[in-house]
Order: C-alpha cells, then sequence, then structure tokens
C-alpha cells in the first residue's frame, strides 16, 4: 500500500455518479457493450489520481475493456468500489479484476430484482389502472420508478465507496491479490453460466427418412436440435461463442469477429437451418 | 401533421435517452411512452388504453445482456397516434408490427455503435478526455436515438399506408426477418468471448465447466450460480491459503 489518504474529493465524486446515471448505456454496442458508458463515468476518479499523462492514458485505455451489467443495480456499487480501490493505489489488474468479477453477478441480481420483480409489480398495477382509463396509473409508475431508482443508485455508489476504502485499509497487497483471485473465481463460474443463457442459437432442420417396414410406410422425423441437445445442450451457442474466442485470440479485430457472425446468423436465419 | 410528427419523434428520441442513460421515468416502457404521446395529441384515453394494453403484453420483457426485443416503445407512440379517437383496434393492429418490424433496426444500431468505442480508443490513446466528453455528452445515444425519431416521423407523416406498405414488405419475404432475428441472438457471443479473452481461462478452466454446468444442465438461475461461485471461490481460497500457510 503506498498510502491510504484521502485524493478524491466529495465533488469527483459526485461527478462520476451522475455521469453514471445520466449516460451510463449511452454509445452501447454489441463489441464492448457498456464499455464508454463506464470509461466515461469513473474518468473523473482517473484524471483526479492520475496526474501523469502517461498514466491517465493507460488507466482510461484499460477502463475502455468489455463491461456490462445492470446499470441500475449494479453499475453504481461497481464504480463506487473501483473509485476506493483505484483511490488507495490498487493497481489496473486489480480494478479490472473486481469490475469483471462483480458484472456478472450483479448483473443477474440486478436484472432479477430490479426488472423481473419491482418492475413487473409496478407496471401490472399502474397498467391495470390505464385500462379502467385512470391517468394517475402511468403518473404512479413515474414516481415509483424516480424516487426509489435515483436513492438506490446513490446508497450504491457511496456505500461501495465507504466499504472499499474501510476495506483497503484493513488489508495489505496480498489481500487485493487475494479479492482479485477470488472475484475471478466467481467470475468464471457466472460467466460459463451467463454466456448459453444470452446468446440464443438452435435449428429448426428435421430430418425424415421413409422406410418401408412389413409393407408400410413409416415416416421417421428426427429433430436435428433434440439430438444436440441430447448430446451437449447449448452446444450451438457455445459453438459460436467458442468460434469467436479463437478468431479473437488469433488476433482477429472484433469488428471482423461481428461480421464473421452477422454473415453466419443472417445466411443461417435466411435459410431456415438456423434459428 | 408534420409538426405533431415532430413532437412524436421527439418524444421517441426522448424515451431512447431515459432508456439508455438516467432511467428517471422508464420512458421506454409502453405505459409510459403510450400515455405521454396521449398527453401530446390531447388523446389521454386512447394514450392509456393502448400503452397499457401493450404494458400488460411486454411485462418482465426486458433486453436482458444485451438481447433485442420487440420495440413496443414505439409501438406503444405509433398505436396511439393511429388509434386516436376511439381506434382501439386499428391502433393495436398497427402497434404490434411496428414493434416487431423495429427490431430489425434495434440489431443494425446496436452494430452501428462500434463507431463510439472506436473513437473512444483513439481519444484514450491521445488522452483526449474532453474530446471523449463531448463525444458521450452530445453523439453518443444519436444513433440509437435517431433510429426510432425517424420512423416515427416517417410514419405520421406519411401515415398508415407507408407503416402497412413496409408490413406487408417485410411479412412477404419472411427470410429477411429471420436472417436478421438469428444475427441478433448470436451477436451477444462476441461480448462473451472478449471477456473470456481478458479471463485467465487457461489458468482456471474448471470454473467455467462449473458454470455452464449449472446452467445448462440443473438450470439455475444465474443469481444462485453466482452465490454458489462465491461460495466455490471461498473454499477454494481457504484450502489455497491456509495450507500455504500452515
Amino acid at each position: 500500500m503506498e498510502n491510504t489518504e484521502k485524493k478524491l474529493s466529495r465533488s469527483d465524486l459526485m461527478k462520476s455518479f451522475w455521469r453514471t446515471v445520466l449516460f451510463f448505456q449511452c454509445g452501447w454496442n454489441y463489441e464492448r457493450m457498456q464499455s464508454v458508458g463506464y470509461a466515461f463515468s469513473i474518468l473523473p476518479i482517473l484524471k483526479k489520481l492520475y496526474p501523469d499523462p502517461e498514466d491517465f492514458k493507460e488507466a482510461f485505455l484499460t477502463n475502455l475493456n468489455f463491461f456490462n451489467t445492470n446499470p441500475v443495480v449494479g453499475a453504481p456499487l461497481i464504480l463506487g468500489a473501483h473509485a476506493a480501490l483505484a483511490e488507495a493505489g490498487a493497481s489496473l489488474d486489480s480494478t479490472e479484476g473486481l469490475k469483471v468479477g462483480l458484472m456478472g453477478p450483479l448483473a443477474g441480481v440486478g436484472d432479477t430484482v430490479l426488472w423481473a420483480l419491482y418492475n413487473s409489480v409496478i407496471f401490472t398495477i399502474g397498467g391495470s389502472m390505464a385500462l379502467n382509463g385512470n391517468a394517475f396509473g402511468p403518473i404512479l409508475v413515474m414516481l415509483l420508478v424516480f424516487f426509489p431508482y435515483m436513492a438506490v443508485r446513490y446508497w450504491q455508489f457511496f456505500w461501495a465507496y465507504r466499504q472499499g476504502t474501510e476495506l483497503m485499509k484493513s488489508l495489505g497487497s496480498g489481500g487485493i491479490a487475494r479479492i482479485t483471485e477470488l472475484a475471478t473465481i466467481v467470475g468464471l463460474i457466472v460467466v460459463g453460466g451467463f454466456a448459453p443463457s444470452i446468446v440464443r442459437l438452435t435449428t429448426p432442420l428435421e430430418v425424415t427418412r421413409t422406410a418401408v417396414i412389413e409393407g408400410e410406410e413409416v415416416a421417421n422425423t428426427v429433430n436435428i436440435q433434440a439430438q444436440l441437445d441430447a448430446i451437449l445442450p447449448y452446444m450451438l451457442p457455445l459453438l459460436v461463442t467458442a468460434l469467436a474466442y479463437w478468431l479473437l485470440k488469433r488476433g482477429w479485430k472484433p469488428i471482423y469477429v461481428i461480421l464473421v457472425l452477422i454473415v453466419i446468423g443472417f445466411i443461417g436465419g435466411a435459410l431456415g437451418i438456423l434459428g | 401533421m408534420i409538426f405533431t410528427a415532430l413532437v412524436l419523434a421527439l418524444w421517441a428520441y426522448i424515451c431512447v435517452f431515459d432508456m439508455l442513460g438516467p432511467n428517471f421515468i422508464m420512458a421506454s416502457r409502453p405505459l409510459i411512452s403510450g400515455f405521454v404521446t396521449g398527453l401530446i395529441i390531447g388523446d389521454v384515453q386512447s394514450g392509456l388504453l393502448i400503452g397499457g394494453t401493450l404494458e400488460l403484453m411486454a411485462l418482465g420483457v426486458y433486453t436482458y445482456g444485451g438481447a433485442t426485443i420487440p420495440d413496443y416503445t414505439v409501438g406503444a407512440i405509433l398505436g396511439t397516434y393511429f388509434g386516436r379517437g376511439g381506434n382501439f383496434e386499428t391502433g393495436i393492429a398497427l402497434a404490434i408490427p411496428a414493434a416487431l418490424l423495429l427490431t430489425q433496426v434495434d440489431v443494425a444500431n446496436r452494430f452501428l455503435n462500434f463507431i463510439f468505442v472506436h473513437r473512444a480508443d483513439r481519444y484514450a490513446m491521445e488522452g483526449d478526455d474532453k474530446g471523449f466528453d463531448r463525444m458521450m455528452i452530445y453523439t453518443s445515444h444519436m444513433i440509437w436515438g435517431l433510429s426510432r425519431a425517424i420512423p416515427v416521423f416517417l410514419a405520421i407523416a406519411f401515415g398508415q399506408p407507408l407503416v402497412e406498405a413496409l408490413t406487408g414488405f417485410f411479412n412477404a419475404n419472411p427470410w429477411i426477418n429471420r436472417g436478421i432475428s438469428t444475427a441478433g441472438g448470436i451477436l451477444p457471443a462476441l461480448g462473451f468471448a472478449m471477456l473470456l479473452a481478458i479471463l485467465p481461462v487457461q489458468q482456471y478452466p474448471a470454473f467455467l465447466i462449473i458454470g455452464f454446468v449449472l446452467f445448462a444442465y440443473l438450470k439455475m438461475p444465474l443469481v444462485g450460480i453466482a452465490l454458489l461461485g462465491i461460495a466455490i471461490a471461498l473454499v477454494f481460497q481457504h484450502l489455497k491459503y491456509s495450507k500455504a500457510e500452515a
């Protein structure tokens, strides 16, 4: 630990917080998803902590890596913790480890709690009122979104910042390496489950064979997808993810990998081989 | 007509921005986008009915992990506009195909946004955080926003025949739909591949397999996988470090 004194002011943190709130998913793309939104949010912190222009460039570039999590429950927490770790002198490897380790689990938690549960409840109530011609329905929903969403983001950001600072005070640099390893393991396990849950690829192909058994014609239809599932569930999503990984490892630029995926998907889908 | 088309196109842009950024009022949900459209065109009842109907159809439908879903936001705006004055059936009959049609646009704009991340790399290499800030504040939402604002403007300015002609064209050529939606389904593979490329997969392949088995064979929800992941990581570290320290 180089030092644990405060280098970030309240206004640095507030700047980072408001950038998270206002622009987090702007520029979202298939290549690196929320990458630019994350970099934009953490930039006021990096600017303060890396006065040397070369260090700042390196930190800026590193924070443009792939990132994706829930923007309301998840992103503010990771940013708050990141600010605390960076302030305490954690390396870029450690903060990247923190981001990669937390984004998957928090995407799962945030999407489930916020979208699937909370929103479903308030929108069912608001939608039913609207169908009865009651304009208070959508107004109620807007209020039940605005205040709780702002509060939960603010609380997460500053809670994670305080916790991160405390944690860094009580741990040595060996402790940071351990936390990074822990987060990496959790990240790998979550990605192992997350990737097949989101990459969507199946085949509608069926093979029909007619055979003559005891003088009667019997048609036997084989559903290819069911056969594939019996060998390995989510085989096609795995194959396509592995292909993309292999191409990237061979030094392909992401944009060319995207074009390969589009060509496979479009032609396969148009011909009815894939779906 | 043109004025209404402009105002509703602006509202579509605001809905997109609220979804990408602040989530202040969840304007991208059909209940909200339809209701406000009703306020704008002076027919709140149509906004409530169309928005509410689409909302209950779309409950729990969100863009988990960057997946493309039918665009009920624009569906509710156009449905409310064309269903105004009590033509509920017309509105809904137009809203749903419009929402489905725009899934094609969604895949395209999520792809085209790679422009911003490449420009961001250049800003970072030059250390130009001011230029990057300008890009984020003024242009980073433009492709997505205009990809909804322009169809809303055209649909209202040129009216129902245009929407019906377009829908008819795509219905007559279902292979276009199939191709684009399949491509949209596999594109998130790239994001995961990039994530795997920066994670130490070769050092710890076992953990990746554990996660896959939990999801694919045991059908465990992601929150369960995350909790079990934390437990496994804690046990792993306990065994590793208690041995080293003993």
